[in-house]
Protein backbone atom coordinates (compact mmCIF):
# COMPACT_ATOMS: atom_id res chain seq x y z
CA UNK A 1 0.00 0.00 0.00
CA UNK A 2 1.33 3.31 -0.71
CA UNK A 3 2.41 5.66 1.72
CA UNK A 4 2.65 8.62 -0.55
CA UNK A 5 2.56 11.92 0.78
CA UNK A 6 -0.95 13.72 0.45
CA UNK A 7 0.36 17.19 -0.33
CA UNK A 8 1.43 20.27 1.89
CA UNK A 9 0.21 19.28 5.37
CA UNK A 10 0.30 21.81 8.14
CA UNK A 11 2.89 19.18 9.47
CA UNK A 12 5.13 17.68 7.02
CA UNK A 13 7.75 15.10 8.10
CA UNK A 14 9.75 14.56 4.89
CA UNK A 15 12.11 11.70 4.31
CA UNK A 16 13.17 12.20 7.92
CA UNK A 17 15.75 8.70 9.17
CA UNK A 18 16.91 8.61 12.62
CA UNK A 19 19.45 6.11 13.99
CA UNK A 20 20.96 5.70 17.52
CA UNK A 21 24.87 5.20 17.08
CA UNK A 22 25.90 2.88 14.05
CA UNK A 23 22.47 0.87 14.12
CA UNK A 24 19.96 0.02 11.29
CA UNK A 25 17.85 3.30 11.28
CA UNK A 26 14.97 3.32 14.03
CA UNK A 27 13.22 6.22 12.27
CA UNK A 28 13.66 5.11 7.91
CA UNK A 29 13.17 7.52 5.16
CA UNK A 30 9.50 8.52 6.42
CA UNK A 31 7.27 10.82 4.50
CA UNK A 32 4.13 12.17 6.43
CA UNK A 33 1.97 15.17 6.12
CA UNK A 34 -0.84 16.11 8.74
CA UNK A 35 -3.72 18.91 7.37
CA UNK A 36 -4.51 21.90 10.18
CA UNK A 37 -7.15 20.64 12.55
CA UNK A 38 -6.96 17.07 11.93
CA UNK A 39 -6.30 13.87 13.92
CA UNK A 40 -3.76 11.15 12.58
CA UNK A 41 -3.05 8.08 14.61
CA UNK A 42 0.01 5.89 13.99
CA UNK A 43 0.01 2.40 15.28
CA UNK A 44 2.84 0.00 15.52
CA UNK A 45 4.29 -2.72 17.83
CA UNK A 46 6.63 -2.13 20.68
CA UNK A 47 10.07 -1.13 19.03
CA UNK A 48 8.48 0.03 15.96
CA UNK A 49 10.14 3.56 15.95
CA UNK A 50 6.35 5.40 16.82
CA UNK A 51 8.09 7.17 19.86
CA UNK A 52 11.09 8.15 18.11
CA UNK A 53 8.95 9.34 15.27
CA UNK A 54 6.69 11.58 17.01
CA UNK A 55 9.99 12.88 19.29
CA UNK A 56 11.45 13.81 15.64
CA UNK A 57 7.83 15.75 15.04
CA UNK A 58 8.32 17.56 18.46
CA UNK A 59 12.02 18.75 18.36
CA UNK A 60 13.18 16.88 20.89
CA UNK A 61 14.74 14.43 18.57
CA UNK A 62 16.52 16.29 15.00
CA UNK A 63 16.35 13.87 11.79
CA UNK A 64 20.01 12.79 10.90
CA UNK A 65 18.45 13.33 7.10
CA UNK A 66 15.32 14.53 5.72
CA UNK A 67 13.05 17.09 8.15
CA UNK A 68 9.82 18.01 9.93
CA UNK A 69 8.20 21.21 8.56
CA UNK A 70 5.28 23.22 10.98
CA UNK A 71 3.62 25.08 8.95
CA UNK A 72 5.67 25.78 6.46
CA UNK A 73 8.96 26.32 8.81
CA UNK A 74 11.37 23.62 9.38
CA UNK A 75 11.61 22.68 13.01
CA UNK A 76 14.44 24.11 15.06
CA UNK A 77 14.14 22.49 18.52
CA UNK A 78 10.70 22.09 20.76
CA UNK A 79 8.60 25.18 21.46
CA UNK A 80 5.44 26.60 22.75
CA UNK A 81 3.48 25.82 19.94
CA UNK A 82 3.35 22.02 20.48
CA UNK A 83 1.98 20.37 22.88
CA UNK A 84 3.16 16.88 24.35
CA UNK A 85 1.58 14.63 26.13
CA UNK A 86 3.98 11.55 27.64
CA UNK A 87 3.51 7.82 28.31
CA UNK A 88 3.32 8.48 31.79
CA UNK A 89 1.48 11.80 33.15
CA UNK A 90 4.55 13.12 34.06
CA UNK A 91 3.08 15.99 37.20
CA UNK A 92 4.96 17.45 39.67
CA UNK A 93 4.02 15.56 42.96
CA UNK A 94 5.33 19.58 44.99
CA UNK A 95 2.70 21.35 42.24
CA UNK A 96 -0.77 21.20 43.07
CA UNK A 97 -3.12 20.40 39.92
CA UNK A 98 -3.89 23.44 38.75
CA UNK A 99 -0.11 24.21 39.01
CA UNK A 100 0.74 21.78 36.74
CA UNK A 101 -1.69 22.42 34.64
CA UNK A 102 -0.08 26.16 34.31
CA UNK A 103 3.32 25.18 34.38
CA UNK A 104 3.70 25.95 30.47
CA UNK A 105 2.49 29.16 31.16
CA UNK A 106 4.22 29.93 34.34
CA UNK A 107 7.32 28.70 32.56
CA UNK A 108 6.98 31.45 30.02
CA UNK A 109 5.82 34.65 32.34
CA UNK A 110 3.92 35.74 35.38
CA UNK A 111 0.62 34.04 35.78
CA UNK A 112 -2.53 36.15 35.45
CA UNK A 113 -5.63 35.71 36.66
CA UNK A 114 -6.78 35.13 33.54
CA UNK A 115 -4.55 32.05 33.20
CA UNK A 116 -6.24 30.69 36.17
CA UNK A 117 -9.44 31.55 35.10
CA UNK A 118 -8.56 28.95 31.85
CA UNK A 119 -7.02 26.51 33.98
CA UNK A 120 -10.22 26.11 36.06
CA UNK A 121 -11.70 25.74 32.78
CA UNK A 122 -9.97 23.23 31.47
CA UNK A 123 -10.00 21.25 34.71
CA UNK A 124 -13.70 21.15 34.20
CA UNK A 125 -13.75 19.67 30.85
CA UNK A 126 -11.57 16.97 31.69
CA UNK A 127 -14.41 16.59 35.51
CA UNK A 128 -11.68 17.59 37.77
CA UNK A 129 -13.00 21.35 38.41
CA UNK A 130 -13.46 20.09 42.15
CA UNK A 131 -9.82 18.48 41.88
CA UNK A 132 -7.76 22.28 41.19
CA UNK A 133 -5.92 21.98 44.75
CA UNK A 134 -5.14 18.25 45.66
CA UNK A 135 -2.03 17.19 44.26
CA UNK A 136 -0.80 14.65 42.02
CA UNK A 137 -0.51 11.65 44.39
CA UNK A 138 -4.22 12.16 45.60
CA UNK A 139 -5.60 10.86 42.18
CA UNK A 140 -5.97 8.47 40.12
CA UNK A 141 -4.39 7.19 37.15
CA UNK A 142 -7.27 8.00 35.03
CA UNK A 143 -7.07 11.52 37.04
CA UNK A 144 -3.34 12.05 36.31
CA UNK A 145 -3.43 11.35 32.42
CA UNK A 146 -6.48 14.34 33.03
CA UNK A 147 -4.14 16.53 34.19
CA UNK A 148 -1.66 16.07 31.51
CA UNK A 149 -3.81 16.66 28.34
CA UNK A 150 -5.05 19.65 30.47
CA UNK A 151 -1.32 20.78 30.87
CA UNK A 152 -0.54 20.24 27.23
CA UNK A 153 -3.60 22.30 25.96
CA UNK A 154 -3.29 25.25 27.93
CA UNK A 155 -1.26 27.03 25.56
CA UNK A 156 -3.35 26.21 23.06
CA UNK A 157 -0.84 24.49 20.88
CA UNK A 158 -1.43 24.05 17.14
CA UNK A 159 -0.30 20.69 17.27
CA UNK A 160 -0.82 18.29 19.93
CA UNK A 161 1.63 15.15 19.80
CA UNK A 162 0.80 11.91 22.29
CA UNK A 163 2.56 9.20 23.05
CA UNK A 164 0.75 6.39 24.34
CA UNK A 165 -0.80 8.24 27.10
CA UNK A 166 -3.70 6.25 27.82
CA UNK A 167 -1.81 2.74 27.43
CA UNK A 168 -1.78 2.32 31.20
CA UNK A 169 -5.58 3.00 32.22
CA UNK A 170 -8.15 0.13 32.26
CA UNK A 171 -10.56 -0.02 29.22
CA UNK A 172 -13.37 2.22 30.47
CA UNK A 173 -11.45 5.16 31.87
CA UNK A 174 -9.36 5.22 28.48
CA UNK A 175 -12.99 5.40 26.50
CA UNK A 176 -13.67 8.38 28.81
CA UNK A 177 -10.73 9.90 28.50
CA UNK A 178 -10.90 9.12 24.33
CA UNK A 179 -13.90 10.87 24.52
CA UNK A 180 -12.51 14.01 26.36
CA UNK A 181 -9.75 14.39 24.04
CA UNK A 182 -11.85 14.92 21.15
CA UNK A 183 -13.86 17.20 22.65
CA UNK A 184 -10.89 19.25 23.67
CA UNK A 185 -9.33 18.87 20.69
CA UNK A 186 -11.91 19.93 18.30
CA UNK A 187 -12.94 23.02 20.91
CA UNK A 188 -9.93 24.75 19.49
CA UNK A 189 -9.04 22.95 16.21
CA UNK A 190 -5.92 21.48 17.26
CA UNK A 191 -4.30 19.58 14.71
CA UNK A 192 -3.01 16.26 16.40
CA UNK A 193 -0.63 13.12 15.94
CA UNK A 194 -1.27 10.08 18.79
CA UNK A 195 0.79 7.29 18.83
CA UNK A 196 -1.07 4.02 20.25
CA UNK A 197 -0.10 0.26 20.09
CA UNK A 198 -4.21 -0.10 20.20
CA UNK A 199 -6.46 -0.50 16.86
CA UNK A 200 -9.61 0.33 18.29
CA UNK A 201 -8.42 3.54 20.17
CA UNK A 202 -6.76 4.28 16.69
CA UNK A 203 -10.01 3.94 14.52
CA UNK A 204 -12.20 6.05 17.14
CA UNK A 205 -10.08 8.75 17.26
CA UNK A 206 -8.36 9.29 14.09
CA UNK A 207 -9.28 10.64 10.55
CA UNK A 208 -6.34 8.48 9.44
CA UNK A 209 -4.04 5.93 10.28
CA UNK A 210 -0.93 4.86 9.54
CA UNK A 211 1.01 1.71 10.30
CA UNK A 212 4.44 1.49 11.54
CA UNK A 213 7.09 -1.23 11.40
CA UNK A 214 10.51 -1.05 11.48
CA UNK A 215 10.94 2.13 11.11
CA UNK A 216 8.92 2.93 8.02
CA UNK A 217 5.08 3.33 7.41
CA UNK A 218 3.64 0.48 6.32
CA UNK A 219 -0.21 1.30 5.31
CA UNK A 220 -2.64 4.13 6.26
CA UNK A 221 -5.96 3.99 6.12
CA UNK A 222 -8.50 7.24 5.99
CA UNK A 223 -11.35 6.83 8.97
CA UNK A 224 -14.67 8.05 7.34
CA UNK A 225 -16.91 7.76 10.81
CA UNK A 226 -18.67 10.73 10.99
CA UNK A 227 -18.10 13.74 13.74
CA UNK A 228 -18.45 13.59 16.65
CA UNK A 229 -17.97 10.38 17.63
CA UNK A 230 -19.86 8.42 20.15
CA UNK A 231 -19.71 5.22 21.91
CA UNK A 232 -21.99 3.26 19.80
CA UNK A 233 -19.96 3.41 17.08
CA UNK A 234 -17.29 1.20 18.99
CA UNK A 235 -20.39 -1.76 18.36
CA UNK A 236 -20.98 -0.83 14.78
CA UNK A 237 -20.18 -2.60 11.87
CA UNK A 238 -18.11 0.09 9.53
CA UNK A 239 -16.31 0.82 12.83
CA UNK A 240 -15.22 -3.19 13.06
CA UNK A 241 -14.69 -3.48 9.03
CA UNK A 242 -11.74 -0.79 9.68
CA UNK A 243 -10.41 -2.62 12.66
CA UNK A 244 -10.07 -5.79 11.06
CA UNK A 245 -8.78 -3.77 8.24
CA UNK A 246 -6.16 -2.86 10.65
CA UNK A 247 -5.47 -6.01 11.71
CA UNK A 248 -4.53 -7.76 8.53
CA UNK A 249 -2.12 -4.84 8.04
CA UNK A 250 -0.43 -5.21 10.88
CA UNK A 251 0.00 -8.69 10.50
CA UNK A 252 0.96 -8.23 7.06
CA UNK A 253 3.51 -5.42 7.80
CA UNK A 254 7.02 -6.68 8.86
CA UNK B 1 0.92 4.26 72.23
CA UNK B 2 1.52 0.86 74.29
CA UNK B 3 4.75 0.87 72.30
CA UNK B 4 5.88 4.13 73.62
CA UNK B 5 4.74 3.26 77.14
CA UNK B 6 6.94 0.13 77.04
CA UNK B 7 9.91 1.87 75.44
CA UNK B 8 9.72 4.53 78.62
CA UNK B 9 9.29 1.58 81.02
CA UNK B 10 12.37 -0.38 79.48
CA UNK B 11 14.24 3.14 80.37
CA UNK B 12 12.98 3.20 83.85
CA UNK B 13 14.08 -0.83 84.28
CA UNK B 14 17.30 -0.01 83.12
CA UNK B 15 18.05 3.57 85.31
CA UNK B 16 16.79 1.10 87.92
CA UNK B 17 19.14 -1.98 87.56
CA UNK B 18 21.68 0.69 87.08
CA UNK B 19 21.45 2.42 90.15
CA UNK B 20 21.10 -1.23 91.59
CA UNK B 21 24.26 -2.24 90.25
CA UNK B 22 25.66 0.73 91.54
CA UNK B 23 24.67 0.74 95.29
CA UNK B 24 24.63 -3.28 95.74
CA UNK B 25 28.05 -4.16 94.04
CA UNK B 26 29.57 -1.11 95.64
CA UNK B 27 30.75 0.37 92.51
CA UNK B 28 33.46 3.22 92.84
CA UNK B 29 31.35 6.50 91.90
CA UNK B 30 34.66 7.13 89.75
CA UNK B 31 33.89 4.07 87.67
CA UNK B 32 30.53 4.18 87.13
CA UNK B 33 28.27 7.20 88.97
CA UNK B 34 24.91 5.93 89.61
CA UNK B 35 22.01 7.42 87.99
CA UNK B 36 20.62 9.40 91.05
CA UNK B 37 24.09 11.01 91.20
CA UNK B 38 23.99 12.11 87.92
CA UNK B 39 20.62 13.36 87.82
CA UNK B 40 21.75 15.09 91.05
CA UNK B 41 25.20 16.34 89.51
CA UNK B 42 23.00 17.86 86.60
CA UNK B 43 20.62 19.49 88.31
CA UNK B 44 22.81 21.64 90.07
CA UNK B 45 24.82 22.43 87.02
CA UNK B 46 21.55 23.72 85.21
CA UNK B 47 20.25 25.65 88.57
CA UNK B 48 23.96 27.03 89.42
CA UNK B 49 23.52 28.55 85.28
CA UNK B 50 26.67 26.82 84.89
CA UNK B 51 25.16 24.74 82.04
CA UNK B 52 23.56 27.01 80.29
CA UNK B 53 26.42 28.91 78.43
CA UNK B 54 28.41 25.95 77.31
CA UNK B 55 25.25 24.50 75.50
CA UNK B 56 24.71 27.77 74.48
CA UNK B 57 28.28 27.63 72.43
CA UNK B 58 27.99 23.83 71.76
CA UNK B 59 24.72 24.61 69.70
CA UNK B 60 25.96 27.65 68.23
CA UNK B 61 29.20 25.87 66.83
CA UNK B 62 26.33 22.76 65.58
CA UNK B 63 24.22 25.35 63.61
CA UNK B 64 26.62 27.76 62.26
CA UNK B 65 28.89 24.01 60.71
CA UNK B 66 25.97 22.38 59.71
CA UNK B 67 24.33 25.96 57.74
CA UNK B 68 28.26 26.23 56.50
CA UNK B 69 28.78 22.71 55.45
CA UNK B 70 25.52 21.87 53.96
CA UNK B 71 25.12 25.44 52.30
CA UNK B 72 28.61 24.69 50.60
CA UNK B 73 27.48 20.99 49.72
CA UNK B 74 24.23 21.90 48.42
CA UNK B 75 26.31 24.37 45.87
CA UNK B 76 29.25 22.25 45.14
CA UNK B 77 26.75 19.42 44.26
CA UNK B 78 24.50 21.49 42.41
CA UNK B 79 28.11 22.73 40.70
CA UNK B 80 28.99 19.69 39.86
CA UNK B 81 25.84 18.10 38.48
CA UNK B 82 25.70 21.28 36.11
CA UNK B 83 29.23 21.26 35.17
CA UNK B 84 30.43 17.17 34.07
CA UNK B 85 33.66 18.60 33.11
CA UNK B 86 33.84 19.87 36.97
CA UNK B 87 32.32 16.64 38.11
CA UNK B 88 35.10 14.69 36.49
CA UNK B 89 37.70 17.09 37.15
CA UNK B 90 36.84 17.45 40.57
CA UNK B 91 35.41 14.57 42.54
CA UNK B 92 38.00 12.65 42.82
CA UNK B 93 39.64 14.87 44.35
CA UNK B 94 36.96 16.05 47.11
CA UNK B 95 36.40 12.29 47.52
CA UNK B 96 40.24 11.66 48.83
CA UNK B 97 40.18 14.95 50.85
CA UNK B 98 36.79 13.41 52.55
CA UNK B 99 39.18 9.99 53.25
CA UNK B 100 41.23 12.47 55.59
CA UNK B 101 40.25 12.04 58.91
CA UNK B 102 39.02 15.65 59.51
CA UNK B 103 39.38 15.72 63.07
CA UNK B 104 43.34 15.18 62.26
CA UNK B 105 43.22 18.54 61.71
CA UNK B 106 41.74 20.28 64.30
CA UNK B 107 45.91 20.91 65.67
CA UNK B 108 46.31 22.60 62.55
CA UNK B 109 43.13 24.83 62.09
CA UNK B 110 44.15 25.65 65.56
CA UNK B 111 46.89 27.68 64.31
CA UNK B 112 44.92 29.11 61.59
CA UNK B 113 42.22 30.24 63.36
CA UNK B 114 43.28 30.11 66.86
CA UNK B 115 41.35 29.02 69.51
CA UNK B 116 37.90 29.64 70.35
CA UNK B 117 34.78 28.56 67.94
CA UNK B 118 36.26 28.96 64.80
CA UNK B 119 38.27 25.54 64.10
CA UNK B 120 35.28 24.14 65.52
CA UNK B 121 32.72 25.68 63.46
CA UNK B 122 35.28 24.71 59.80
CA UNK B 123 35.84 21.35 61.02
CA UNK B 124 32.01 20.69 61.78
CA UNK B 125 31.22 22.28 58.11
CA UNK B 126 34.19 19.99 57.04
CA UNK B 127 32.27 16.80 58.22
CA UNK B 128 28.48 18.21 57.40
CA UNK B 129 29.57 18.95 53.60
CA UNK B 130 30.19 15.92 52.38
CA UNK B 131 26.65 14.13 52.82
CA UNK B 132 25.22 16.70 51.37
CA UNK B 133 27.46 17.29 48.48
CA UNK B 134 26.96 13.45 47.85
CA UNK B 135 23.31 13.29 48.66
CA UNK B 136 22.53 16.63 46.17
CA UNK B 137 24.70 14.69 43.16
CA UNK B 138 22.92 11.67 43.76
CA UNK B 139 19.39 13.12 43.87
CA UNK B 140 19.97 15.69 41.15
CA UNK B 141 21.08 12.30 38.94
CA UNK B 142 17.86 10.67 39.34
CA UNK B 143 15.79 13.12 38.09
CA UNK B 144 12.93 11.25 35.94
CA UNK B 145 14.27 11.68 32.17
CA UNK B 146 10.44 12.31 31.27
CA UNK B 147 10.21 14.92 33.83
CA UNK B 148 13.49 16.63 31.96
CA UNK B 149 12.10 16.27 29.06
CA UNK B 150 8.90 17.65 29.84
CA UNK B 151 10.72 20.46 30.78
CA UNK B 152 12.80 20.61 27.65
CA UNK B 153 9.42 20.35 25.95
CA UNK B 154 8.10 23.67 27.36
CA UNK B 155 11.34 25.36 26.54
CA UNK B 156 12.67 25.89 29.93
CA UNK B 157 15.53 27.47 30.40
CA UNK B 158 18.95 25.74 32.41
CA UNK B 159 18.14 27.62 35.72
CA UNK B 160 14.41 26.95 35.26
CA UNK B 161 14.98 23.18 35.11
CA UNK B 162 17.29 23.51 38.30
CA UNK B 163 15.13 25.28 40.17
CA UNK B 164 11.14 23.99 39.59
CA UNK B 165 12.34 20.32 38.67
CA UNK B 166 15.82 19.21 39.76
CA UNK B 167 16.01 20.63 43.59
CA UNK B 168 12.26 19.80 43.85
CA UNK B 169 12.74 16.08 42.60
CA UNK B 170 16.07 15.76 44.46
CA UNK B 171 14.95 17.35 47.66
CA UNK B 172 13.85 13.90 49.57
CA UNK B 173 17.58 12.97 49.03
CA UNK B 174 19.25 15.95 49.91
CA UNK B 175 17.11 16.02 52.97
CA UNK B 176 17.90 12.53 54.09
CA UNK B 177 21.87 13.40 53.35
CA UNK B 178 20.95 16.52 55.68
CA UNK B 179 19.58 14.52 58.42
CA UNK B 180 22.84 12.55 58.60
CA UNK B 181 24.71 15.90 58.34
CA UNK B 182 22.75 16.83 61.92
CA UNK B 183 24.10 13.82 64.07
CA UNK B 184 27.70 14.19 62.04
CA UNK B 185 27.55 17.74 63.12
CA UNK B 186 27.25 17.10 66.87
CA UNK B 187 30.12 14.93 66.31
CA UNK B 188 31.75 17.38 65.01
CA UNK B 189 31.24 20.22 67.44
CA UNK B 190 31.83 18.02 70.43
CA UNK B 191 35.34 16.44 69.33
CA UNK B 192 36.42 19.77 67.83
CA UNK B 193 35.45 20.93 71.44
CA UNK B 194 37.96 18.30 72.45
CA UNK B 195 41.14 19.41 70.60
CA UNK B 196 40.64 23.36 70.76
CA UNK B 197 37.78 24.65 72.31
CA UNK B 198 37.95 26.45 75.86
CA UNK B 199 34.22 26.18 76.02
CA UNK B 200 31.16 24.28 75.70
CA UNK B 201 30.05 20.86 76.11
CA UNK B 202 33.06 18.84 74.48
CA UNK B 203 35.14 21.45 76.55
CA UNK B 204 33.24 20.65 79.65
CA UNK B 205 33.74 17.13 79.64
CA UNK B 206 37.64 17.14 79.20
CA UNK B 207 37.40 19.93 82.41
CA UNK B 208 35.38 17.16 83.99
CA UNK B 209 38.09 14.50 83.03
CA UNK B 210 41.51 16.76 84.65
CA UNK B 211 39.49 16.90 87.86
CA UNK B 212 37.79 12.97 87.78
CA UNK B 213 34.33 13.95 88.08
CA UNK B 214 32.69 11.14 86.23
CA UNK B 215 28.95 12.35 87.51
CA UNK B 216 29.79 15.61 85.56
CA UNK B 217 31.25 13.69 82.38
CA UNK B 218 27.94 11.44 82.58
CA UNK B 219 25.77 14.45 83.38
CA UNK B 220 27.25 16.02 80.34
CA UNK B 221 26.48 12.74 78.10
CA UNK B 222 22.85 13.12 78.46
CA UNK B 223 22.93 17.59 77.44
CA UNK B 224 24.49 16.13 74.60
CA UNK B 225 22.26 13.37 73.56
CA UNK B 226 18.92 15.17 74.00
CA UNK B 227 21.05 18.33 72.05
CA UNK B 228 21.53 16.01 69.04
CA UNK B 229 18.02 14.99 69.58
CA UNK B 230 16.67 18.13 69.16
CA UNK B 231 18.37 18.93 66.29
CA UNK B 232 17.48 15.61 64.78
CA UNK B 233 13.45 16.21 65.48
CA UNK B 234 14.55 19.62 63.84
CA UNK B 235 15.57 18.01 60.79
CA UNK B 236 12.53 15.75 60.76
CA UNK B 237 9.90 18.01 60.99
CA UNK B 238 11.87 20.25 58.43
CA UNK B 239 11.57 17.33 56.10
CA UNK B 240 8.17 16.54 56.90
CA UNK B 241 7.19 19.94 56.19
CA UNK B 242 9.02 20.70 53.03
CA UNK B 243 7.52 16.96 51.53
CA UNK B 244 4.50 17.14 52.55
CA UNK B 245 3.77 16.88 48.70
CA UNK B 246 6.58 14.06 47.89
CA UNK B 247 4.84 10.98 46.74
CA UNK B 248 1.89 11.39 48.84
CA UNK B 249 0.05 8.02 49.10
Amino acid sequence: MSTERHGEGFVAIEQASYRYGAEAPIVDRVDWAIPRGAFHCLIGRSGSGKTTLLKLAAGLLAPDEGCVRIDGAALEGPGTRIGFVFQQPTLLDWLSVIDNVLLPLSLKRSLRAEDREKARELLDLVSLGDYAHRHPAQLSGGQQSRVAVARALIAEPDLLLLDEPFAALDALTREELQDDLLALCAMQATTVLFVTHDITEAVYLADRVAIMAAGRLHHELAVDLPRPRNRAMRYGQAFNTLCLELRQAMDGAP
Amino acid sequence: MTVRIASALLLLALLGGWEAWCRLGNVPALIVPAPSSVFATLWSEIVSGRLLPHLAITATEMALGLALGCVVGLGTGILLDEASFLRRLLHPYIVASQVVPKLALGPLFIIWFGFGMAPTVVITALICFFPLMENTLTGLAQVDPARRELFRMLGASPLQTLLRLKLPSALPVILAGLRVAVVLSLVGAVVGEFIGGRAGLGASIIAAQSVMDSSLMFALFIVITLLGMVFYQAALLTERLLLRHHLKG
